[in-house]
């Protein structure tokens, strides 16, 4: 540790620390553009100069690491002068356009003109002329002109994401950041450069001249698209979502977004969202349709008992929706068929759940099943974080396809279609043949080897997976026995073991917490019950199971026979004859509450706008029905689903370890089958802003496959076949999948009515044709 | 993508312990049978480089002898550094302008010559100094235009 | 008039070829150091020899080795050949004339500082300079003098030689590594220095072109007579290169402390008949001017910083009387903002601002307060731009301001060139 003096205030920090973060410590402000903590000292900007004694000239703050005894000085006319000098550079080649400029009023070069700048202008030439409001991609907008070559947003996609899909062109004062030819930028991390950008030049395309900063309203807010939870702020003007930034916690989050997560907020707009109540096909009023809607459930109690209403929760609902629903269903109907919807199997004891802390920690991470860039991005950019700061970081993907990638590379072991939890398993007992818990796992496998996947192989896993120090899974969820085997590895090894779930729905763990079975059986066992008439009414909350659920042909089943299906939702279900009442939902943004992420974090949202029409939030429901049912509830205080504040982890309860004997995986024959992933843009909610950039060839094949089916090299559309059901889908070439497998989104609408197995793969009618 | 550029990409990269140090040599190499750097060009190198587009256009348009539009024959470089311009280099590039009927930066009509500024040559001893391909030629008195224009250089 | 080291062959006819460069002593030096030194040896006797690099910055050649860390990493010796400073011109001159002189300085420094593989950085300019070293290379290699186990010594090492193409920042030791790692030529950040982390991050030891000529005379000769020349901090030979309004433009090898105008009336033959010496810049584009009266300062390090100047690369450029000084800056200030990197905004914005200004008060255009914005303006650029570039546009324009301010004076008030505008007066104004 190192003690230094700033201003006069003394302080210890760690070896290394730069003068700035120092500084900021003592809540002593050094203006900087081009620093930023995430990306490292780059030394450009030069506004944040100081004063160091003993230094001969003015010190960049954030270049200059501390050192003992050290005496700074951040004010002074030295310092105020260097400081005005830059600003007048800053603004010589600048457009001083900012009447017109949506980063006025939030911009810091306005800001630190004001603190420090010159008063008046003595640059009398003509300015450089460069390009303004040109395209980076379709979210992105840039000014070259308002740039002050900060080089944040070229470092951020560069170095830091890895997708070098912004660059520097030019040199000395000509210098521009551009993309190539105007090829627009494909990262999926792309909108974060408009938050890092200091000044006007990087500008959000959606939000362009749609606000400024007096009559726009920010709250804190969770971004609810996928079980990351990021942080973000939302952007509310006259009413409307009109923006989604990231929110910066100190020591914990940097406040990036994925595209997906920072454009998607305009769901509660689109053109399908559920305004109105329906019943049975018929636009009708919200206090009609909720008192029939009670009718309905006092009806089934009346005729069936509580027990024969189930309830789904689903959508992006708080926690505290999920508390009232269930306090609803479990005191006034009087059931215990609660369930989440999920689309994985799998399920994660909140034991062995580890945090984003440990990936900072991580000498190894597995990837069991998930490609993080697709299914979590945001992690991806933990991952790799970690990665640039720890090179020795080892990455292992276990899954049918390669799941590790230029962007966070390492080594993959490519298992067939459902062997990667036996081939996990056969891993640990070349370590630990004798463990009573590897044996039992083992038990039925009998003499089975994997396929494709050597003992040497095998081995050399058992050893990293016990060697590593702290070993950091992140498991897509979608085989329970992987659930399994990764509790017995923890168990197994004496050092840290977390467990990071990427599978959703994104508040699982927090419908959980309010009192929800987030079991896959447990839904199950509902919609078994539905299909085979125990279960009569079914309200469904925020879910599409049409298209979640894995087996839509249950789901179908379920809502044939049923008498009530209810659909609570911010857009109604697609093609359901069968839903009897569709009752309008509130979004995220328009309620206030806490999600739980992944990390089993709690995170607060607030609400930024009011529901419009007749959506309401899900509490309006619950008490009407409440009280048609003659059990009013009382909410003597809100529920809080936590003692702690936000930003707290769920308390840990011990889970104990039930092992029983993996199956032998079934052999899977076919030339061609599918088998589905997690793709953060098929993840629900519908949005316009995103439709540019939803994939159009969504579907992944071998490039070799695609060759011998005559697909062309930039991929087209294909049949994909299983008995009687098919589906015409875009396919990509992609060599991370191996041969003799088609991978699909598994949320993409109609996947599920096909099954992960053998396919039959042909070009759709108008390939052929073309 | 010329058929022998693959051999020269592996040539360059089996130079250096590192292979992006083989971009500006193979960058060197292809232009100088190119004459100058095309968006095709780019892209190849970018291919044959295993880098992507971006960061190849983002190195060449650092470097002022990189040329990404097409260039003449022959390309003049006339010093403009001090030594030079205390030598007349300024009255030479404007007979030189006045002589090929274009402006500094671009190139006649037929091809046959770009003519552009440099910095100092590093010649200051033989002001006012030209290059033609980057051949010293000089020094080359201002009314001299027809001594340089007709210089025979390797090439 | 003078010894001769690194030039005493200019006029050996056929010195850049190997036989003839070996017949004339050639490589003697280099299988002197295999068998009579150890590296520490070679490292100590630099040392002690006072040798400063010629680069620029006159850094002692010697101590830079010393800070090699000897933590088993391979290291790296990169020949800084990307000569561009206005004014100077002595590097290209070795490189192209005797290209062998230099390699077997970088063997020699190579087996000092126990690098197994050396660069040349060639400024993309040098076309001819390029070739010329890259056939000497090869015939180094064909010699054995070059590649694994040289001359049996045990000793190896990789020689190559790589094209700059066009940016005088790439001089800049950080920017070269960069450039030679196929990137922009953007100066990297310090710590670490090249010695810790440089080429490919490794050990790196960078040099200019003149600094590592030295090696074979020094150790032929040793370091006694090394320091029996020049001054006490400053010792030996310097190649200085001569330009401007005098009769024989050229470089010259001079005994350092020796008087600047020695340099100019003996060496370089004096000024053009009939003219006088209005102002020096004595050591490359950066460093500020040197008045008539100053013509007697001593041409070693220590000498010229007293002066106010700086001996930088020895790049001198004689200004006679004739020579508008505003328009003689402008074009130097001009080059820095052509040759600004554009990282820092001192540096880029400054230069942009500086030159337009020059360019308007030289037109004759000018207000009397652009003065003060000048000197303002380099007053916020001096000592905070990022690498050294920023500070050498200075050099010349605050030493012009402050000596011939009734130049710049005149040009607002007449609205003219008073010197009918002599170094623009043939073209674009
Ligand atoms: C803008 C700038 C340009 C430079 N150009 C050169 C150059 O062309 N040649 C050179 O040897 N050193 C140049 N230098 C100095 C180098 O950074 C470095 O100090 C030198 O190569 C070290 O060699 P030496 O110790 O032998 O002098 C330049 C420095 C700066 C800041
Ligand atoms: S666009 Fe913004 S972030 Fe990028 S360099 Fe310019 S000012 Fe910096
Ligand atoms: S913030 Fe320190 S130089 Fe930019």
């Amino acid at each position: 540790m190192i003690q230094l003096t700033i201003d006069g205030q003394e302080i210890t920090v760690p070896a290394g620390t730069m003068i700035v973060d120092a500084a900021a410590k003592l809540g002593i402000d050094i203006p900087i553009y081009c620093y930023h903590q995430a990306l490292g000292p780059l030394g450009a900007c030069r506004m944040c100069l100081v004063e160091v004694e003993k230094m001969p000239k003015l010190a960049t703050a954030c270049t200059t690491a501390v050192s003992e005894g050290m005496v700074v000085r951040s004010k002074g006319p030295a310092v105020d002068k260097g400081r005005r000098g830059v600003l007048e550079f800053l603004l010589i080649n600048h457009p001083l356009d900012c009447p017109v400029c949506d980063k006025g009023g939030e911009c810091y070069l306005q800001d630190y003109t004001f603190e420090y700048g010159p008063g008046n202008g003595r640059f009398q030439e003509p300015k450089i002329q460069k390009l303004k409001d040109g395209p980076i991609n379709e979210f992105v907008l840039v000014d070259q002109e308002r740039c002050v070559l900060c080089q944040r947003c070229v470092r951020f996609m560069g170095e830091y994401v890895g997708e070098g899909q912004l660059l520097l062109e030019g040199r000395g004062v000509e210098t521009v950041v551009t993309t190539v030819d105007h090829v627009p930028a494909t990262s999926q991390f792309t909108g974060n450069v408009i938050d890092l950008c200091p000044v006007g030049a990087l500008l959000s395309a959606p939000y362009h001249h749609k606000g400024r900063p007096w009559n726009i309203e920010r709250e804190e807010s969770v971004c609810p698209h996928c079980p990351v939870g990021c942080t973000s702020k939302v952007t509310a003007r006259e009413g409307r979502v009109i923006r989604m930034e990231g929110r910066p916690i100190p020591d914990r989050e940097w406040g990036w977004l994925c595209d997906r997560g920072r454009f998607g907020y305009d769901f509660g707009y689109h053109p399908d969202r559920l305004l109105t109540s329906w019943v049975q096909g018929v636009e009708t009023s919200a206090a009609m349709a909720t008192r029939q809607v009670g009718q309905w459930i006092q009806e089934t109690i009346n005729q069936d008992g509580g027990s024969a209403v189930g309830v789904i929760m689903g959508g992006t609902h708080t926690t505290e929706e999920a508390y009232q629903v269930q306090r609803f269903a479990r005191e006034v109907i009087g059931t215990e068929n609660l369930a989440i919807s999920r689309s994985e199997a799998g399920y994660l004891p909140r034991a062995l759940n580890g945090t984003f802390d440990d990936i900072k920690k991580a000498d190894m991470v597995l990837l069991l099943g998930s490609d993080p860039y697709d299914a979590v991005p945001v992690v991806h950019l933990k991952l790799r974080e970690r990665w640039l700061r720890y090179s020795a970081l080892k990455v292992i993907g276990i899954g049918p396809t390669r799941l590790t990638r230029d962007t966070l590379p390492g080594q993959d072991v490519i298992t067939a279609p459902e062997q990667s939890a036996a081939v996990m398993a056969l891993a640990l007992a070349t370590q630990r043949p004798e463990d009573a818990n590897v044996k039992t796992l083992l038990q039925a496998l009998g003499d089975f080897s994997p396929s494709g996947v050597s003992p040497e192989t095998l081995t050399e896993l058992g050893v990293q997976l016990l060697g590593a120090e702290h070993l950091v899974s992140l498991w897509d969820g979608m085989d329970p026995a992987m659930g399994m085997v990764l509790a017995v590895l923890a168990e197994l090894r004496e050092k840290p073991t977390p467990i990071l779930p990427t599978f959703g729905p994104a508040n699982w763990r927090g419908w959980e917490r309010a009192g929800f079975s987030a079991h896959f059986e447990d839904l199950t066992r509902i919609l078994e019950h539905a299909r085979d008439g125990i279960i009569k009414t079914l309200l469904v909350f925020g879910a599409d199971l049409m298209n979640e659920y894995p087996d839509r042909a249950l789901v179908q089943a379920a809502f044939d026979r049923l008498d009530h299906v209810v659909v609570e939702g911010v857009q109604p279900p697609e093609d359901s004859p069968q839903v009897d009442a569709l009752l309008p939902g509130a979004t995220w943004a328009e309620v206030y509450g806490t999600y739980i992420n992944m990390e089993a974090r709690l995170q607060v949202a607030m609400a930024s706008v009011q529901p419009p029409g007749q959506a309401r939030p899900v509490k309006t429901y619950v008490n009407t029905w409440a009280h048609i049912l003659s059990h009013p509830l009382a909410w003597e205080e809100d529920w809080e689903p936590f003692d702690e504040d936000s930003g707290e982890l769920l308390p840990l309860h011990p889970a104990p370890l039930h092992v029983t004997p993996l199956k032998v995986p079934a052999a899977i024959d076919g030339d061609m089958i599918l088998i589905t992933g997690a793709l953060i843009w098929e993840m629900s909610e519908p949005s316009e802003i995103l439709l540019p950039r939803i994939p159009a060839l969504p579907g992944r094949i071998n490039p070799e496959d695609a060759k011998n089916l005559g697909l062309d090299i930039h991929g087209g559309r294909m049949r994909v076949s299983q008995g009687e059901t098919s589906l015409v889908t875009g396919m990509s070439l992609d060599p991370r999948v191996p041969k003799g497998l088609l991978w699909l989104p598994q949320r993409m609408p109609g996947v599920n009515t096909l099954q992960p197995g053998p396919i039959v793969l042909s070009l759709a009618k108008e390939e052929v044709t073309a | 993508m010329k058929p022998e550029w693959q051999e020269w990409a592996s040539q360059a990269k089996a130079e250096f312990p590192q292979a992006n140090s083989a971009l500006m040599p193979l960058m060197h190499r292809i232009q100088l049978v190119e004459g100058w750097l095309s968006d095709e060009t780019i892209q190849d190198i970018a291919d044959l480089m295993g880098v992507t587009v971006q960061y190849v256009e983002s190195v060449a348009s650092f470097y002022s002898l990189f040329h990404r539009e097409p260039v003449g024959k022959r390309v003049i470089h006339v010093c403009v550094g001090l030594s030079c311009a205390l030598a007349g280099s300024d009255e030479l590039m404007h007979n030189l302008e006045k002589r090929l009927h274009i402006k500094e930066g671009q190139t006649t009509a037929d091809g046959a010559y770009t003519l552009l500024e440099a910095e100092c040559l590093a010649a200051c001893d033989k002001a006012p100094m030209t290059q033609i391909d980057l051949r010293f030629v000089g020094p080359i008195r201002p009314e001299d235009v027809d001594t340089l224009l007709n210089k025979e250089v390797p090439s | 008039m003078t010894q001769h080291y690194l030039l005493r062959n200019r006029d050996v006819q056929d010195i850049d070829q190997f036989d003839v460069y070996e017949a004339n002593g050639g490589y003697a030096a280099m299988k002197q150091a295999f068998e009579t030194f150890k590296p520490e040896e070679l490292v100590a006797m630099v040392k002690k020899s006072g040798l400063r690099g010629r680069g620029g910055a006159g850094f002692p050649t010697g101590m830079k080795w010393g800070f090699l860390p000897k933590d088993g990493r391979s290291r790296y010796l990169v020949v800084n050949s990307d000569e561009a400073e206005p004014g100077t011109f002595k590097d290209r001159e070795l490189i192209e004339e005797n290209p062998h002189q230099l390699i077997e300085g970088i063997i020699i420094s190579s087996y000092a500082t126990e690098a197994s593989e050396a660069y040349i950085y060639c400024r993309g300019e040098f076309r001819r300079g390029a070739e010329q070293l890259k056939r000497a290379v090869k015939e180094a290699y064909d010699h054995g003098y070059l590649g694994t186990n040289i001359l049996g010594t045990g000793f190896s090492l990789e020689l190559k030689v790589y094209r700059g193409a066009g940016a005088y920042i790439c001089g800049e030791e950080s920017a070269l590594l960069e450039s030679l790692e196929g990137k922009r030529g953007n100066p990297r950040l310090k710590p670490p220095f090249p010695a810790v982390a440089g080429l490919y991050g490794g050990p790196t030891v960078v040099n200019n072109v003149e600094t590592i000529c030295n090696l074979p005379p020094l150790v032929t000769y040793g370091a006694e007579w090394y320091t029996s020349m020049g001054t006490d901090k400053s010792p030996g030979l310097k190649i200085m290169s001569v330009s401007g309004r005098v009769k024989r433009p050229g470089n010259y090898e001079i005994p350092l402390g020796t008087p600047l105008r020695t340099l100019i009336e003996e060496y370089a033959g004096g000024l053009l008949p009939g003219h006088t010496v209005k102002a020096v810049i004595p050591g490359g584009s950066s460093v500020p001017l040197l008045m008539p009266d100053q013509l007697d300062t001593p041409l070693d390090y220590e000498s010229i910083v007293k002066a106010g100047s700086m001996l930088g690369s020895g790049g001198c450029i004689v200004l006679d009387e004739q020579v508008c000084i505003v328009g003689a800056t402008a074009r130097l200030v001009k080059f820095y903002r052509e040759e600004s990197c554009g990282k820092c905004t001192p540096c880029r914005e400054g230069t942009y601002w500086m030159t337009d200004v020059l360019d308007r008060v030289e037109m004759g255009k000018g207000e009397p307060r652009d003065l003060e914005v000048l000197a303002d303006v380099a007053d916020n650029i001096a000592g905070k731009c990022f690498c050294p570039l920023g500070d050498a546009s200075l050099g010349v324009l605050v030493s012009a301001l402050k000596h011939f301010r009734h130049e710049f004076e005149a040009h607002v008030a007449e609205h003219t060139c008073p010197m009918g505008a002599r170094l623009y007066d043939t073209v674009n104004h």
